[in-house]
């Protein structure tokens, strides 16, 4: 286990006052803000930055750290010695364990065993094809562990998670007794749904939005075309004269949820390229022939 | 499996951190929204952790970072919308 320099983490030094420090949280905290963040490694700085100010913003912590940090560089390996804490009463147990790294949670996870389970909470990224056909998927957890000596310790958990067909963006899976363990009860563990990006496939609600490319014959003349969708391969009536943005609506074939969503496909015309004689022949014979002004106002 | 899970007020606040009154102050004050008979959202979910970490991080007054959450719920929707 490495020595994290909090001091260093924070920007500040080592007599920094508790004004000083909290300024430097405030303005760092802005900074890697997930939401807006510009910085790349915005999730795991702020994660970085949380724990060291749970750290440095309190006097006990501070000053248990301070006594033990004296004979530490950054980066070195580290082992607490044992009973170091003596004589240092945490009076708060504000520990978000899955949240901090070994290093924390080796030197401050001294909560005791909690009367009850805790629910514990995590997002699980999935794939659009999941929410339509159902899958299985292993998912990894940091969850805090009561030792003998009452100390925590984090450990990783994999999971197997059935997520059924269905499933939405924003909802919540109940894992009943999987959350983390306490003496009692174990509680329950939710799982909060997003979907990954899709280079094809968009999910709103229950629906499912999908781009339909067509060749401008097939929009013209109308025609029936094969769409495939995770699962199921349908065939679609395009009306003659369907233009580009267009949106066609296929009822109950989006998100099998109850009830289910629809398919939306959104027409787009794609214009062949003239890119020999024949195709260029064709657009001049339409050129010609057709008379049509696509900026005619009608 | 139902439709939509949704929690009680008690499994929102042991998620989130918070004590169940630290909650229900900001639902009666209007800051979190509550299905009929309190129930909670996965949205709800994520709207009161963001609360609880500006709150925090920033000793935010609790209409602050409700006004703050405000406005990261319409970038999420707005981002959503260009994907």
């Amino acid at each position: 286990m490495e020595f994290k320099d909090y001091y260093q983490t924070l920007g500040v030094a080592r007599e920094a006052s508790a004004d000083e420090i909290r300024k430097a949280f405030r303005k760092l905290a802005r900074k890697y803000h997930p939401d807006v963040s510009k910085e790349a490694d915005a999730e795991a700085r702020m994660k970085e930055v949380n724990e060291a100010y749970a750290v440095l913003s309190d006097p006990e912590k501070r000053a248990a750290y301070d006594q033990l940090g004296r004979n530490y560089r950054p980066g070195e390996e580290f082992r607490p010695p044992p009973d170091w804490d003596t004589g240092f009463e945490f009076s708060h147990h504000d520990f978000r364990g899955a949240d901090f790294s070994d290093f924390f949670a080796e030197l401050f996870g001294r909560m005791g065993a909690r009367g009850h389970g805790q629910d514990h909470y995590a997002k699980v990224l999935l794939d659009v094809e999941d929410a339509l056909l159902g899958a299985a998927r292993q998912i990894a957890l940091r969850v805090p562990r009561v030792d003998e000596r009452g100390r925590v310790a984090l450990e990783t958990r994999t999971l197997n998670v059935k997520i059924p067909a269905g499933v939405r963006e924003g909802q919540l899976i109940r894992l009943a007794g999987q959350g983390a363990g306490g003496a009692g009860q174990p509680g329950d563990l939710l799982l909060e749904v997003h979907f990954k990006p899709h280079a094809r496939y968009r999910v709103e609600g229950r629906d499912l939005h999908v781009d339909l490319p067509v060749a401008p014959w097939e929009a013209a003349l109308g025609a029936v075309l094969r769409v495939d969708v995770p699962g199921a391969a349908l065939n679609v009536r395009i009306p003659a004269g369907a233009q580009s943005g267009r949106v066609l609506r296929v009822r109950g074939k989006g998100i099998p949820a109850q009830p289910p969503g629809d398919l939306l496909l959104a027409i787009r015309v794609v214009v062949p390229p003239a890119d020999t004689d024949k195709a260029r022949a064709l657009y001049e014979q339409m050129a010609r022939d057709l008379a049509f002004d696509p900026r005619a106002t009608p | 499996m139902s439709d939509e899970e949704l929690l009680t007020l008690e499994e929102v606040a042991v998620v989130c951190a918070v004590t169940p009154e630290w909650l229900r102050d900001r639902v009666e004050e209007g800051l979190v929204p509550a299905a009929p008979e309190w129930r909670f959202s996965a949205v709800a979910v994520r709207r009161v952790r963001r609360m609880v970490a500006l709150e925090r991080d920033f000793d935010a007054a609790p209409e602050l970072a409700a006004l703050m959450a405000d406005l990261l719920e319409e970038l999420d929707a707005l981002r959503a919308g260009l994907r």
